[in-house]
């Protein structure tokens, strides 16, 4: 295997091949739910990716365990169909990955596959020398993580917590009460260092940059807080509907399927401490105490922050688009929210006042996600802006997706003969400086699961708190509805007019990327 | 970390016995604990300054073959001594060499394959299989046995067992015990064979012992360049995996030199490169000539010619893609306190002159030396970069381990890549 196929997709010749930093320990990583979407969308990609750059032992296998009675064979052969255009890239690769591919039909709910999954794995250990590591990966509906892990520490799979893992996506419960009671079942099964809650923005090489960002410079600490940031907006836009996940969408809705865990991920390394050290647990206690501290900005009347809306027909003449109600799999009358946004206080002396708006949608005009930082406007105005009016507030824009990098805008003088002053950016872009694109979130995360390295899971607090700080809202939208009305907005735009309001009581607006 | 023992002392057999005794031992009941299904380790292990330093009495005993602070330290101070000059590795060669002329009969106890440093004994070994060759080349084999289970210091104390088996002997009798070495190695699991001394000696084992598929680690930075690059080029050619540990410590020069042009504004200068300078420690080439070979390979250059240069160095010459000439020139430079493996990289300088711009000049400098040659002169209009590289030194054994931690069954591409043109480079 060599790495020529990659130089297609790299401009410096000398970083070629330079990525091996951390190598994965033998192991067999198996996948319950093989047969579903995740895993030939994601999960076999992003191994193969990882085989490819050579982060993968020779020792190591996939055991793809689903109910459909596949075979080996089948298994590869889907999976390599699946995955056809990047197969086609490297067909020598591929051959070598396969060979390490395997499928067991298990159901997670019969106690007698588990056993018989027991068995197989001494066989790969044996036929791979794996050496007893396994990570399992809970690629299943979230009605069967519970079940699962009991299933596996039944038969023994998680006994030995130095050589098991369990991987779980999300959701990790529907609200605190379940959140809670699913993290119960989980401790009883295995330790926490063994439980990877997976959250796929985590992933992604800009949002462990704000770390760094905030924590390798001494520039940006100093202002980031209250006495200098007067507010926070952080957004997560998608541009596609609701595809085909209308059943799972139609339960969850916007604030479970991404405030919960991106936006919330996001808020909390935005507004978190800085740790003591760049360990696991340092960072995931700031992570959780940011979030402990934080509070919908009225809890008591939680419609006054927190605006819900549903994409209609929308789209141009050229690209029509059908509304949420339209599509397929979705009730006619249904109340799902595709849009929500809110405004958030966190109660700890570094934020105390700030307001952190959150928002997310589907089918908006672009596709980005990104933090923006509003600092507090210059005491005194000796200037005039270009445009007239007073000079604009500082922003720092962390750019997560896609143009991933970070925006400062600030204020200069504008050429000419007056002291006019005027914004401009100083950019810094991912592509451009580093001149290779970043590794897909699953491919940092399967590998770090595999390595063992939680500090970008979501630890059981994590989560509990995370649901905790949404719960007036779910509770609200529970019990009754009519009180957080789901607005109507066109596909293709910025969302209700509501959420403007939100923001124009503060005498604010959402930054317009 | 501190080295781990086995728990009992070792079990003196017959070297016949020892097959069948190891296939007794795993033949426990099922409580007990069963031998790890992971990987055997074959070390060569000559320790020749060790052994030398503890016969000298500058070194008290007992000898383990672990690369510890105070054999370093004694080797140090054993370098002048010796009447070589200060920039001698205390791991050069030379210094075994000079030490076995010296008279001396004091005695240590002989622990080869006895203590594992912690760094390699986390990964639960099968088996591990020390040929430990003594001074004395008459004396007879002697065959040691022990079962093993290491304890991690940190995490959950699972026992996962497996064995060590030392030879120990003169190189005769260590040559007529090979016949019993490979049975030893469990078929099933994969093998690594760490060749801990010069590929120049006992080349009779080497061969018998590091056919594939077991895998290979080396160490190019001790004995001839020559053969150290003829080993390389001739096992990534078969498609045996090959690891080599000074091409591992080159990493943090390669991050460097990558990041100096990760810039997109300089990226385009890598096409302009006209000169090439290396400085190495001492007269050991290997890592300056895979380092330039690296560079020369990502870069599309062909080796047009290659000759010595004064006092120990190498000039060479090659043509870019675009046909204009590269010069490149290595040369061996002394130092106050040298590193730890001999020939290590000591400074870079690469020279980009694009028509009609400004030209780049990279300096990367090992944060424990100097580059004042590097520097000096005729870079004035350049833009000039220079960059700090880390120099962290490790003991062989936890480079060691970093390649058992997760290893490939074939050699790294990169490095498969250059070591031809390095070959090429070392002037005959």
């Amino acid at each position: 295997m060599g790495f020529a196929s990659m130089s297609t997709t790299l401009t410096n010749p000398l970083r070629i091949g330079l990525r091996q930093e951390r190598v994965i320990s033998p192991q067999c990583l198996v996948i319950f739910g093989a047969s579903g979407d995740l895993t030939h969308r994601k999960l076999i990609p992003a191994l193969f990716e990882l085989f490819r750059q050579r982060r993968l032992p020779s020792e190591f296998a996939i055991l793809g365990c689903a109910r459909r009675p596949w075979s080996d064979e089948e298994f590869r052969q889907k999976m390599a169909a699946a995955l056809a255009p990047v197969v086609s890239e490297d067909p020598g690769a591929w051959a070598n990955f396969a060979q390490g591919l395997f499928y067991e039909p298990v159901d997670l709910e019969k106690p007698e596959d588990v056993v018989k999954l027991g068995i197989r794995l001494e066989q790969i250990d044996r036929l791979r020398a794996t050496r007893s590591n396994r990570t399992f990966y809970l690629s299943v509906s979230p009605n069967f993580y519970g079940s699962g892990c009991r299933s596996l520490a039944a038969a023994g799979l998680l006994a030995d917590p130095s050589r098991s893992r369990v991987v779980i996506e999300k959701p990790f419960g529907r609200d605190y009460a379940s959140a809670q009671a699913l993290n119960r079942v989980v401790k009883s099964c295995g330790q926490e260092h063994q439980i990877f809650r997976i959250d796929h923005y985590l992933g992604k090489e800009t949002v462990q940059n704000i770390l760094v960002l905030r924590f390798a410079n001494t520039i940006f600490e100093p202002l980031w807080n209250r006495n200098y940031i007067s507010s926070v907006q952080i957004t997560a836009a998608e541009t596609v509907g609701v595809e085909e996940r209308a059943g799972y969408y139609e339960s969850s809705g916007a604030l479970r399927d991404m405030v919960q865990n991106h936006l919330t991920q996001m808020l909390a390394l935005t507004a978190m401490e800085p740790p003591g050290r760049y360990e696991p647990e340092s960072i995931r206690n700031e992570k959780a105490k940011v979030l402990q501290a934080a509070r919908l900005a009225h809890e008591a009347e939680p419609w006054k922050c927190c605006v819900r809306g549903q994409y209609g027909p929308g789209g141009s003449s050229h690209e029509p688009m059908v509304g949420y109600r339209q599509e397929p799999g979705v009730e006619g009358n249904s109340t799902t929210e595709t849009y929500v946004a809110m405004k958030v206080f966190i109660d700890n002396w570094r934020w105390q006042g700030v307001p952190f708006y959150l928002r997310t949608g589907k089918r908006m005009p672009k596709r980005l996600s990104e933090v923006v930082l509003t600092f507090r406007e210059a005491p005194v105005h000796l200037f005039d802006s270009s445009g007239g009016g007073q000079p604009n507030a500082n922003q720092l824009i962390l750019r997560i997706q896609p143009n991933e990098g970070a925006d400062f805008r600030f204020e200069v003088k504008a050429p000419g003969s007056g002291m006019r002053s005027r914004p401009v950016d100083m950019d810094f872009s991912y592509d451009e400086s580093f001149g290779e694109p970043s590794d897909e979130g699953y491919v940092r995360l399967l590998a770090d699961a595999m390595l063992g390295d939680p500090t970008l899971f979501t630890r059981a607090d994590e989560v509990e708190a995370a649901w905790r700080l949404y719960t007036p809202l779910l509770e609200l939208i529970e019990q009754s509805p009519w009180q957080l009305p789901v607005y109507p907005y066109e596909a293709r735009t910025w969302g209700p007019a509501a959420s403007d309001s939100l923001l124009a009581r503060d005498g604010l607006l959402w930054r317009r990327p | 970390m501190a080295p781990q023992l086995t728990l009992q002392a070792p079990l003196e057999l017959p070297p016949q016995e020892v097959s069948n005794y190891l296939e007794r031992l795993w033949e426990g009941d099922q409580g007990h604990p069963s031998g790890a299904t992971t990987f055997s380790l074959l070390v060569w292990e000559p320790a020749w300054i060790e052994q030398h330093l503890v016969r000298l009495g500058r070194l008290q005993g007992p000898i383990t073959g672990l690369e510890s602070a105070s054999l370093l330290q004694a080797a140090r101070e054993a370098i002048p001594s010796c009447g070589l000059p200060a920039s001698t590795s205390p791991l050069a060669p030379e210094l075994a060499w000079q030490l076995g002329l010296l008279p001396g009969d004091a005695s240590g106890e002989d622990r080869r394959g006895q203590h594992v440093d912690a760094a390699i004994s986390r990964h639960q070994p099968r088996r591990l299989i020390t040929l430990a060759p003594s001074l004395d080349s008459q004396q007879p084999l002697e065959t040691l046995v022990a079962a093993y289970c290491p304890l991690p210091e940190e995490g959950p104390k699972t026992t996962v067992c497996g064995d060590v088996v030392v030879m120990r002997g003169g190189m005769g009798a260590l040559e007529q015990g090979l016949a019993m070495v490979n049975p030893l190695i469990p078929p099933e699991l994969p093998s690594w064979v760490w060749w801990n001394g010069s590929l120049d000696e006992a080349p009779q084992l080497f061969e018998g012992l590091s056919q594939p598929p077991r895998r290979l680690i080396v160490d190019t930075a001790i004995g001839s360049a020559a053969r150290a690059l003829e080993v390389l080029r001739q096992r990534a050619a078969s498609g045996q995996a090959i690891s080599d540990l000074n091409w591992y410590r080159l990493v943090s020069w390669r991050e460097s030199l990558a990041m100096s042009f990760d810039m997109p504004s300089r990226r385009e200068a890598l096409a302009h490169v006209s000169q090439l300078d290396i400085d190495v420690q001492g007269h050991q080439p290997v890592q300056g000539l895979l380092m330039a070979a690296w560079i020369a390979d990502r870069l599309g250059w062909v080796l047009e010619h290659t000759a010595p240069a004064e006092e120990g160095g190498i000039r060479s010459e090659f043509r870019r893609p675009d046909g204009a000439p590269v010069r490149f020139r290595q040369m061996s430079v002394p130092v106050g306190t040298p590193s730890t493996h001999p020939g290590s990289l000591v400074g870079l300088r690469l020279v980009c002159e694009p028509k009609d711009r400004q030209g780049l000049c990279v300096i990367l400098c090992a944060e424990t030396g100097g580059c004042m040659r590097l520097e000096a002169g005729g870079m004035a209009r350049m833009e000039l970069v220079e960059e700090v590289v880390a120099t962290t030194v490790e003991s062989a054994q936890k480079e060691v381990s970093r390649t058992l931690r997760g290893g490939h069954d074939s050699t790294n591409p990169l490095l498969a890549a250059c070591v031809p043109l390095a070959a090429k480079l070392l002037p005959r």
